[in-house]
């Protein structure tokens, strides 16, 4: 099994990073967008093969909306959507490509530097994991799962609120 | 002591009173003058009722102002108030014209209080002060009419002269303070030995140059240049006769050795000066060797150990000079000129003054009846008995027959020749000059008294002293009369007519030297100034080099450090760029940071 | 397992390297969010595998990833209207152009 779970890993690891790389590389902004998605696909079945079954469809679910509402916004906004101009639409890359390499360094160091203990203990089964987290949600988490409630309820209102485009005041 | 004040304080308040006021200047110094005679007629009448006057002011710790009216001193102030007035009361005639008068008279108040202070004085301080002042105000009359040529270098000259001279004096009186330790006269007089010797070669210097002595007599001659009456009150009868005043006083102290330089110095100043009189061209001149001339023989007389007879013939000549000088006076106010070929035949035109003049004349000259016959005898013997006698009496005897000789010259002069032009009344004049002719008539009378009461009496003398006397002098009247003076005197008319000056005389050995030294020190004092500007301007600069230091090195750092501080807060406002993805960036790096520190905890914590 | 550990965990830091480089060097507001997503994406792989692999039974860390799904979503949708804002008044969201905070 553990065999099979690391291939799975290592592939969809893989093609995450890959469509990752994807996302910025293209010049097409529908490709970016669809690239994303497909990254965050492979992030969802990552989590599958990590039996987080839950995680792993609402992570499917969400991005694939996300992502299509991203493709609409950026048509919306993109100087050119269609990526025939060529241009090159970056600054500070050097300094980017620092960045992301050093962030990149210091995780796989504190990754391969820590010393992870095992045994891993058993998972429970998906439905055992469903009733579990459904308990913690609504019992113990039960305050902090209102508190995001009330933030993402704010956002919302926020959100809207900021992008309404200003009423012109008609004076009779 | 009302006396004394009164003869002391009566010309000094006249002078003061006409220099303040610069009004009624005649009037205020005939009353100054006049009660300054009252006061010395008071004190020589209670000198000789036997009565000694002193006063003692305070004035320096141990060195008071003593004045002291004995028999002898008490004479010389009547003989100075008594000239005096009557030269201010021709001098009211004078200098009627004159737009300064004020000025003469003040100062010529001045100097007969000085001089009254100089004869009155007791100690060697207060002589000293009035000798210093008696010189100052003689250079102020010389130089009277200083707008002329040759005046104000006359003066200069002869204040120089005398006051190298005074010298002399200086070192003398403290030399003998010194010793006797006390500043009185009296009591220095008893000084003995070495010390006396010296003082009374040093005071003989001082005499050379108040009374125009040898090698010292050309000042005299060019002090001519100032008024008549100056020369006929300073240069006849009292500042000139304090060179004599100061040796006549002294000469109880004078050792041997220093008697036969005094009568040496006399006696050579005799002849010369007498040959410098014959050969002069200007009457105030002549009778300026003159006055130096008859010095001579008084210095004569206290060499030869009589002083007494010195003091005779001082009071004779100051009569008989200045009465001389007076007429000449009068001859000028005439002929505008006292050069001998311009008076020539001045006397004619007034017979009067003329007459006068000749009695005084041949008064000079030694004739009997007048004062100056007994004088001269008593010179004569005097120089006789003295032990110097080989060469005393020789040159008295010269002296005195060239003192006839230019007498007679004078007197020819003044009365051959024309004298057409028309001369106006000097009521004035004529006064102050007919009192000094009857004086120096009568005085002979008053001798014998006068020896009793300064108690030196006189011997009588044999009558070879006489004879010789009386002869000398008609010898010398006859020659000047008859011979020209060129032909009497042969090759010495040439030094006698520059006034025998030797090696360039005094304006080279003395006169030069002194401004030279002058010249120097001026040059030194402006060496130094130059050096005090240049320490101050050193100062300044090291001034001026702190504040630019402070300027540029302090401000500088200070401001230089501002303005780094606002170019790194120019940089910092870099990191304000405005764009997220700088801010993002910085966000990253922060967030790195933070985390590397909360790592690295174990190793500092 | 531990080995499968390690491999998600180095995908995790992969994707947050690759997104951190996205939002640094992109001038476009989208890109930018797109890069954020992905960091935050790298973030929950990180806590699923430390859960699948360390407190399998531990509902809280299921608890976790739900809230910054939750964030994600917020993020986006308010960054969004910032998006339309912006673009309304500068007709771009270039960030090469927003400088109107510069000090």
């Amino acid at each position: 099994m553990s065999l099979a779970t690391s291939f799975f890993l290592v592939f969809f690891g893989v093609a995450a990073v890959w469509f990752g790389i994807v996302v910025f590389r293209t010049h097409s902004m529908v490709r970016s967008a669809i690239a994303l998605l497909f990254s965050q696909t492979a992030i969802g079945a990552m989590f599958l093969v990590m039996q987080a079954e839950f995680l792993g469809v609402l992570q499917i679910m969400m991005m694939a909306t996300e992502m299509s509402v991203m493709a609409i916004f950026m048509v919306m906004f993109m100087m050119d959507p269609g990526g025939m101009g060529k241009m090159d639409m970056t600054h500070q890359k050097r300094l980017s490509l620092w960045a992301g390499g050093i962030g990149l360094l210091a995780a796989l160091v504190v990754i391969l530097g820590a010393g992870w203990q095992g045994p891993v203990p058993d998972v429970p089964g998906a439905d055992a994991q469903a009733r579990m987290l459904g308990r913690e949600l609504l019992g113990r988490s039960m305050f902090i799962f209102q508190s995001a409630a009330l933030m993402i309820l704010t956002a919302m209102i926020a959100a809207t609120m900021v992008a309404i485009a200003p009423q012109e005041r008609e004076k009779p | 002591m009302i006396w004394l004040a009164l003869t002391l304080l009566a010309p000094l308040g006249a002078g003061l009173a006409v220099i303040a006021l610069r009004r009624a200047p005649i009037a205020l110094s005939l009353a100054g003058a006049g009660l300054g005679l009252l006061g010395a007629l008071g004190l020589f009448a209670g000198a000789a009722g036997g009565t000694e006057i002193t006063a003692t002011l305070p004035f320096l710790p141990d060195l008071p102002i003593r004045l002291l009216a004995g028999p002898l001193t008490a004479t010389l102030a009547l003989v100075v108030a008594t000239v005096a007035a009557m030269v201010l009361l021709y001098a009211a005639g004078y200098m009627a014209h004159d737009p300064e008068r004020a000025r003469f008279f003040g100062t010529m108040l001045m100097f007969v209080a000085a001089m009254e202070l100089l004869v009155l004085s007791g100690d060697w301080i207060t002589l000293l002060a009035a000798w210093e002042m008696i010189g100052f105000a003689s250079y102020l009359l010389i130089g009277f009419w200083h707008g002329r040529d040759g005046v104000p270098g006359a003066a200069t000259r002869a204040f120089l002269y005398t006051r190298t001279a005074d010298l002399g004096l200086y070192i003398a009186a403290f030399l003998l303070i010194g010793v006797a330790g006390t500043s009185e006269i009296s009591a220095t007089l008893s000084t003995t030995g070495t010390p006396a010797l010296i003082a009374g070669l040093l005071l003989l210097f001082a005499a050379m140059g108040k009374s125009a002595q040898v090698p010292m007599q050309d000042w005299l001659m060019r002090a001519m240049a100032g008024p008549t009456p100056v020369s006929a009150l300073l240069h006849s009868a009292t500042l000139v006769a304090a060179g004599a005043i100061l040796l006549i006083r002294a000469a109880p102290m004078l050792p041997g050795g220093a008697l036969v330089a005094v009568g040496l110095v006399g006696g050579v100043t005799a002849v010369v000066a007498g040959l410098m009189a014959l050969a002069a061209r200007d009457l105030k001149r002549l009778l300026a060797a003159s006055t130096a001339s008859q010095y001579g023989l008084m210095l004569v007389a206290v060499g030869a150990g009589v002083p007494v007879a010195a003091l005779l013939h001082l009071i004779a000549h100051a009569a008989i000079k200045s009465a001389l000088f007076l007429g000449a006076g009068v001859f000028q106010h005439d002929r505008e000129s006292t050069d001998l070929d311009a008076l020539a035949g001045a006397g004619r035109a007034r017979p009067g003054i003329f007459a006068g003049f000749a009695l005084v004349a041949l008064a000079l000259a030694g004739l009997p009846p007048m004062a100056a016959f007994f004088s001269k005898d008593a010179i004569l013997a005097a120089a006789l008995d003295s032990p110097f006698a080989s060469w005393l009496l020789p040159l008295a005897l010269l002296g005195s027959v060239l003192t006839g000789a230019y007498m007679a010259r004078a007197l020819k002069v003044l009365w051959t020749g024309k004298s057409d032009r028309p001369v106006d009344a000097v009521p004035l004049m004529a006064a102050g000059m007919g009192v000094l002719v009857a004086l120096a008539a009568v005085l002979g009378f008053g001798f014998k008294p006068l020896e009793a009461m300064l108690g030196a009496h006189l011997p009588e003398p044999a009558w070879i002293i006489p004879a010789m006397g009386l002869a000398v002098g008609l010898v010398g009247l006859a020659l000047g009369w008859a011979v020209a003076p060129d032909r009497l005197l042969g090759p010495l008319l040439g030094p006698a007519s520059r006034g025998f000056e030797i090696a360039g005389g005094m304006q080279a050995q003395v006169a030069r030297p002194a401004l030279a030294l002058a010249d120097a020190c001026e040059r030194f004092e402006q060496w130094l100034l130059a050096a005090v500007l240049a320490v101050g301007r050193i100062n300044l600069s090291l001034g001026v080099g702190a504040r630019r230091t402070d300027r540029d090195m302090i401000d500088r750092a200070i401001f230089g450090l501002v303005d780094r501080a606002i170019a790194l807060g120019a940089r910092a406002r870099r990191l304000q760029s405005g764009f997220i993805h700088r801010e993002m960036a910085l966000t990253f790096a922060g967030i790195a940071l933070v985390i590397g520190v909360l790592l690295a905890a174990p190793i500092y914590l | 397992m531990i080995s499968e550990l390690l491999i998600a965990l180095s995908v995790g830091a992969a994707l947050f390297g690759v997104g951190l480089y996205g939002a640094l060097s992109q001038t476009n507001l989208v890109m930018i969010i797109m890069g954020v997503e992905l960091v935050l994406a790298a973030a929950l792989v990180n806590m699923v595998a430390f859960w699948r692999y360390l407190h399998p039974d531990e509902p809280a860390a299921q608890m976790y990833v739900l809230i910054v799904m939750a964030v994600m979503a917020v993020e986006m949708a308010v960054g969004f209207g910032i998006a339309i804002a912006r673009f309304r008044s500068r007709g771009s969201v270039e960030m090469e152009e927003a400088r109107d905070l510069k000090g």
